[in-house]
């Protein structure tokens, strides 16, 4: 592992320090390429009063190429699958480098609050969410209290 | 036979001896045990008392009479103070230095003398020089008692009464021819043989006492011992050699003048050589025998050994022929194989009778502790590289009769010696000693180490008045070690012995009637009796050889910034002083004489230029007083400047010396009052060819004189005097040459990369006797060779005496720094390549890999080194700039053609291209471009004149470097957004504007954006504006320009860190070091240039004027940053940088060493602020690696240095392997 880029450190320090609302992430001990995070489900959304374990990876090539980041708690979400995997076009194409890690994290919680069932990852539940969306926004919530709570 | 010997002569012994020794007869009994108990001393002494009777009794030719005389003999010595109370009287012992006392000598003379000087005399007469005794002997010396051994004969004769046990015997050569001397021997130990008898008798014991205890009281009574069988059956005469057989009889005379037997050749063949030089004299007795003798039986034989005065007389001389043939490998004359079988000989007699030095010096106690035998045995081993011959050939007698005898001894020396010597551990451990180490080369400060101890505790001495700069306390001790070492006092530092002698002394021989005394080595010795030998050179000595020379001068080496050049500047002042009002100097005169006399070289030299120099000056100037200071070139005008200003007016003045219109240097320094020259400074290079004008013209006839070297200096100093390092170099000559009466080396590395380097210096030196190259091959070099830790001891020794070096981590004695220098903080930045360069240098270098291993694996690796070397070359000019390597600058153009198109043109082709597409891809682009829109301009310019402080760059979150604009005015680090773009074009993907989206973005849509300081930076308005112009929309202080991607990832760093620097302290200095003169004219100039930073070049294109003037020029005060580019091989020795804390390494050299000199041209004496070192490494390329070698300082090193043509290119190899990565395991960031 080659010495962490200055803007790596500069991002966790402010991380640290200044963490958006809802959001904390921590670099591991054993690697501060990392993540510890969570996010706070929005208010006003099925998530809310939840709080959501997340990992979260910069690697090497970072911040030519984007971190990786999934869920690791349960949600119930058409743009995120079983395995956590995230659905979120900064997190793939429409990566820059300008972007960092907190507006990464920013940005998931965003999705939290504005999922779009029109470019699912897990289909199932998009499906659900377009066809009944109180069931599918219940199902959420039913979640949330179970697995993030 | 048996009879005759075993009866009439043994009672008169009997009879005699109580007289002499045991006044109060004792019984025999009594006599048997004292002589066994007492020491090995009594035989011996009655032996050599016996000679000395016997041979008169010889004169006498009365052999009959023999015992009768003998006791007379005795008696009358003992009337007249006996012989033996004489010596005892005059060294407190009975030992061997019969005439040491001149008021004994006259006794002698009168009585007793008349034997012992009978003794002698044969010998004498027979050696040819030992009549005029050699200054160093004392006139009283005759000879010395060494030891004794036992010794294995046979028999030659048959039948009883040839001997019995303590019977004397006599010693011979059998060869008449050889034997005047032997002859005389011969006699006088046959008398002393007859005497010994009649002694024997009465104290039967007392002959075999020492060695065998066994013979007491059984001798006495004539009866035998049981036979030693074991003896014969151990040393079958091998190979009678008969050139090395000593023959020995009995001492009863003409009758009885059989040859008894020899001894064995195996056991006393190296004697020989010694009998017949006149080295030593033989006495003994024998131990045991068969009653009744048979041809072949064994006689066990005590051997008494004698130096005798010729020993200690100076064969060496002859044997000095080595300075003429000097240049040449040396071919070993008669002499020296005369000296060399003496050496051998001597050492295997030293080893065999046991003697063991008082005291060594320190060296050999080291090797002893490093478990290297008794330097006896060992240096045998190493010094003599043929066999150790046995015979006896005279000094000029042809070899060849030694050869057969030789190889015997020779193993003998590696097996047998073992045989030889009682001790035979010796050898064992000596083989071991061989083996020792590698890592000599690694550790070499250690050999500085010796010569530094109690430096701590030299004097200091304060520099004259007229000496303005203030010496620092290490440097006074300088200046007290230079002025005694000039001035030949000795005493600064302590007096050791000689490296190469060992002190001994002279056993006390027994002398019966004395009480005797248990010889004790730990206590103090008598100084008469002490005897020095060398057992390299196999010289005997009866004066303290010392280690310290008459040559004055010296080598101060210490580190570099030390303030060598202050150092010896306050000592030109210092002996000013000494010099002026005292006319001659009493030192100075003979001081000149020595050398000249002392080499015959020099000799003629100076004689043929007295010849004509008389008439041509009217000689106002007898006592030599200038000083030539010679110096590389670079660094003349700093000697003179700094001379100038540590000199108080008209105090010492200096004149460089070279160019073309050289003065008439004897006008020059017979100039009088203002004028008046003190000091010379020339360059290497000028004295050099100065040299080959003389050489040339000195011989002829209308030859005026008025040379450079017709001239006397009064000291000459070498500055970096590692420049002749190559002893054959013109330039080494040239300042062997030099007449000076005081010599002087300053060098902060006297040892580059092999001892040899050493060699030259003191040769420069003069320093007896290592300037010679014989003697410094056979002592250093060769040892060396075979990894004998003894080289590295010797050299220890060396320069114990001559050299003083401190190091800047040095304590003093109060245990502070000696140099106190700000801190340097070393910054090693690691980058990485722009992506187009690393496509090309990944390129390059993988063409060098397949190349190398393809030559290697067709085993043309070697006949094609050059070629690799220039391959490795292109690779790290790579690293600096992918632009150099194009550059027409490089030296190997041919070999790196073959790099570029090894065997597939199209490669060559693509990464010409590739090169290509680099440098003018971009201004193409620009071309198209040059119209910029200037409304859009004026936009932007208005937006960023408005922002005060230096943006931050939105991908990597620092703040902007090298800025530039995006079409969409957002703004990034050039690196970054480059980057960006590359990996988009990886991805296959637009490169869209990391901050808004919009693009995609070319590299060729990139502006690149100059911030005028002044407007940037207005609260730190001491920012002088460069001189560029403003652009046309100047008023917001911003520039727009093309993106100038050509830079390579060093050079913006440099640039980068440069613009930091500027902003802590605007008038910043730093130097800019690299190897490639091309990167520093053609890519770091113009890159400065644009950025506006103002710089200086310093590099070997220049002449001496024009660096001098450079150097004066970047020493001026400055309001703004000031950059030094200096080229490596160029700038990085002697100049004195401190003007500037900040240095820059661009690149990797082979040695670190070098790069280092480099750095301590700023952090050095002088500096006061902290200096900052940045060198500046890409990740993943040949610096890295390079830097491993380094660290692990292999061969490569100096096969680099030596510009290909190290002999050592197996080596290198393995080095260029690993270079290539071939040979190891890469670390995780050398991932191509």
């Amino acid at each position: 592992m080659s010495a962490l880029p200055k803007r790596i450190l500069k991002e966790t320090e402010r991380l640290m320090a200044d963490s958006p609302p809802g959001i904390s992430a921590a670099p591991k001990d054993d690697n501060l390429r990392h993540f510890d995070v969570t996010v706070a489900g929005p208010e006003s959304s099925p998530y809310e009063g939840g709080v959501f374990k997340l990992e979260l990876f910069l690697p090497e090539e970072y911040p030519m190429n984007p971190p990786k980041v999934r869920f690791l708690t349960k949600i119930y979400h058409p743009n995120i699958d079983k395995l956590g995997r995230i659905c979120l076009d900064i997190l793939k194409d429409k990566w820059s480098p300008a972007l960092q890690i907190r507006t990464v994290l920013l940005s998931i919680q965003a999705l939290l609050g504005a999922p779009n069932p029109d470019d699912p990852l897990a289909n199932d539940v998009a499906q659900n969410w377009k066809e009944n969306q109180s069931a599918a926004i219940a199902q959420a919530r039913e979640w949330t209290r179970q697995y993030a709570q | 036979m048996a009879d005759s010997i075993a009866s009439p002569p043994p009672p008169p012994t009997k009879r005699s001896s109580p007289d002499l020794f045991f006044p109060v007869s004792d019984s025999e009994e009594e006599d048997d045990i004292v002589a066994t108990s007492s020491a090995l001393a009594g035989p011996s002494s009655s032996a050599v008392k016996t000679e000395v009777g016997s041979q008169q009794l010889d004169s006498n030719g009365n052999h009959r009479a023999s015992s009768a005389s003998t006791s007379q003999m005795r008696v009358n010595a003992s009337r007249q103070q006996d012989t033996t109370s004489f010596f005892s009287s005059q060294n407190s012992d009975d030992v061997i230095p019969l005439d040491s006392n001149p008021a004994q000598s006259s006794a002698r003379s009168a009585g007793a003398a008349g034997p012992s000087s009978a003794t002698l005399a044969p010998r004498k007469r027979g050696s040819k020089s030992s009549q005029s005794p050699p200054a160093s002997i004392p006139a009283s010396f005759e000879t010395g008692y060494l030891g004794e051994f036992v010794c294995e004969g046979w028999s030659l004769s048959k039948g009883k009464g040839y001997c019995s046990p303590g019977s004397k015997v006599i010693f011979e050569r059998p060869r008449a021819k050889n034997v005047v001397t032997l002859e005389d021997d011969a006699k006088v130990l046959a008398r002393a043989k007859e005497k010994a008898g009649p002694a024997r008798l009465v104290n039967g014991k007392v002959v075999g006492a020492r060695a065998k205890p066994i013979g007491g009281k059984q001798v006495t009574l004539g009866s035998m011992m049981g036979k030693k069988t074991p003896a014969p059956a151990r040393k079958p005469a091998g190979k009678p050699v008969v050139d090395s057989i000593i023959r020995f009889r009995n001492d009863r005379g003409f009758a009885h003048e059989d040859i008894v037997g020899r001894l064995s050749v195996q056991e006393a063949g190296f004697l020989t050589h010694l009998l017949d030089t006149d080295i030593i004299a033989l006495g003994g007795s024998v131990i045991d025998c068969p009653q009744s003798l048979s041809t072949g039986s064994t006689i066990l034989l005590n051997v008494k050994v004698f130096l005798t005065r010729t020993a200690f007389e100076k064969v060496e001389k002859d044997g000095r022929k080595e300075e003429g043939t000097f240049w040449q490998e040396q071919k070993e004359t008669i002499e020296e194989e005369a000296m060399r079988k003496r050496k051998d000989a001597l050492g295997a007699l030293f080893s065999r009778i046991g003697v063991k030095p008082l005291r060594s010096n320190a060296l050999l106690l080291a090797q002893k502790k490093n478990g290297a035998a008794e330097i006896n045995d060992n240096s045998l081993k190493h010094f003599s590289d043929d066999a150790r011959p046995t015979s006896k050939t005279g000094v000029k007698r042809s070899p060849s009769p030694s050869k057969g005898s030789t190889s015997s001894t020779d193993k003998g020396k590696g097996k047998a010696s073992t045989a030889n010597s009682d001790d035979e551990d010796d050898e064992d451990s000596g083989d071991e000693a061989e083996k020792l180490d590698d890592e000599q080369m690694n550790e070499i400060d250690t050999i500085y180490r010796k010569a530094q101890q109690g430096d701590k505790r030299l004097e200091e001495t304060d520099p004259p008045e007229s000496f303005l700069y203030t010496l620092r306390p290490y440097q006074k001790q300088a200046l007290t070690w230079m002025t005694a070492r000039e001035k030949g006092d000795e005493s600064v530092r302590e007096q050791s012995l000689h490296p190469l002698w060992e002190e001994y002394a002279f056993k006390k021989e027994h002398v019966e009637g004395q009480p005797i005394e248990i010889e004790d080595d730990d206590d103090f010795v008598d100084p008469s009796r002490k005897f020095y030998w060398n057992p390299y050179s196999g010289e005997l000595s009866l004066t303290f050889p010392t280690s310290n020379t008459r040559a004055k001068g010296g080598i101060l080496a210490d580190a570099m910034g030390m303030g060598k050049t202050c150092m010896m500047a306050s000592l030109l002042h210092t002996n000013q002083e000494a010099d002026m009002p005292s006319s001659p100097d009493p030192d100075a005169t003979t001081g000149d004489e020595e050398p000249a006399s002392k080499r015959p070289k020099f000799k003629q030299v100076t004689l043929s230029n007295q010849w004509r120099a008389i008439p041509t000056i009217a000689k106002p100037v007898n006592v030599p007083r200038a000083t030539l200071v010679v110096c590389p070139v670079s660094l003349a005008a700093q000697w003179h400047e700094e001379l100038g200003k540590m000199s108080e007016k008209g105090t010492i003045t200096s004149f460089m010396w070279y160019g073309n219109d050289r003065t008439d240097i004897e006008r020059l320094l017979a100039q009088e009052g203002k004028k008046k020259v003190d000091v010379i400074i020339t360059s290497y290079g000028t004295l050099a060819s100065e040299y080959q004008k003389w050489r040339k013209i000195k011989d002829k006839p209308s030859y005026e004189g008025g040379n450079l070297y017709d001239h006397d200096f009064l000291r000459i100093v070498l500055d970096e005097a590692h420049n002749i390092k190559n002893r054959t170099a013109l330039v080494s000559k040239a300042c062997y040459e030099l007449k000076g009466q005081r010599r002087w080396a300053l060098t902060g590395t006297p040892i580059v990369n092999r001892l040899d380097d050493l060699y030259s210096l003191l040769h420069f030196l003069r320093l007896e006797p290592w300037g010679h190259y014989s003697f410094f091959r056979s002592f250093v070099t060769i040892p060396f060779l075979n990894q004998d830790p003894k080289a590295l001891n010797v050299v220890q020794y060396i320069l114990e005496s001559c050299l003083l070096r401190r190091e800047k981590t040095m304590r003093d004695k109060d245990g502070r720094l000696i140099v106190d220098l700000p801190p340097k903080t070393v910054d090693v930045q690691v980058l990485d390549f722009s992506r187009p360069e690393r496509q090309i240098y990944k390129h390059l270098e993988d063409r060098a890999k397949r190349r190398f291993i393809q030559l290697d694996a067709e085993g043309r690796a070697m006949s094609n080194y050059t070629s690799i070397l220039a391959m490795l070359m292109k690779l790290r000019q790579c690293v600096d700039h992918p632009l150099l390597v194009l550059g027409k600058a490089t030296e190997d153009d041919e070999a790196v053609e073959k790099l570029l198109d090894p065997d597939t043109g199209d490669e060559r082709t693509s990464l010409k291209e590739m090169i290509a597409m680099y440098a003018d891809g971009v201004a193409e682009e620009e071309d198209e471009n040059e119209a910029v829109d200037p409304e859009f301009a004026a936009k932007v310019l208005k937006e960023l004149g408005e922002q005060e402080t230096t943006p931050i760059c939105d991908l990597c979150t620092n703040e902007m470097f090298d800025e530039v604009l995006l079409p969409c005015y957002h703004r990034s680090c050039q690196d970054c957004i480059v980057e960006w773009i590359g990996t988009c074009e990886d991805q296959n993907k637009p490169a869209n504007c990391p901050s808004c989206g919009k693009g995609p973005i070319r590299l060729s849509d990139l502006r690149s954006i100059q911030r005028r300081r002044k407007r940037v930076n207005p609260i730190t308005g001491a920012y002088v504006d460069d001189d560029g112009k403003p652009s046309s929309q100047g008023d917001a202080g911003v520039t727009l320009g093309k993106v100038d991607l050509v830079q390579s990832t060093k050079l913006r760093a440099l640039v980068r860190k440069l613009e930091a620097m500027r902003q802590e302290d605007p008038e910043v200095k730093a130097l800019v070091f690299s190897q490639f003169t091309s990167f520093l004219a053609d890519l770091i100039e113009t890159t400065l240039t644009k950025e506006g930073v103002r710089w200086l070049r310093f590099d070997g294109s220049m002449s001496q004027a024009q660096r001098a003037a450079t150097i004066e020029e970047f020493g001026k005060k400055t309001k703004e940053p000031l950059i030094l580019l200096i080229s490596l091989k160029a700038g990085g020795v002697g100049l004195n940088l401190t003007m500037a804390n900040h240095v820059f390494m661009m690149d990797t050299w082979w040695n670190e060493a070098i790069e280092q000199q480099a750095i301590d041209r700023v952090h050095r004496l002088g500096q006061n602020k902290p200096v900052f070192v940045t060198r500046y490494i890409i990740k993943g390329t040949v610096e890295k690696r390079i830097m491993k070698i380094q660290r692990s300082k292999t061969a490569l090193v100096n096969a680099s240095l030596a510009g290909g043509a190290s002999k050592d290119k197996a080596a290198s190899l393995a080095d260029i392997k690993k270079i290539f990565g071939l040979d190891e395991d890469d670390s995780e960031d050398e991932v191509y």
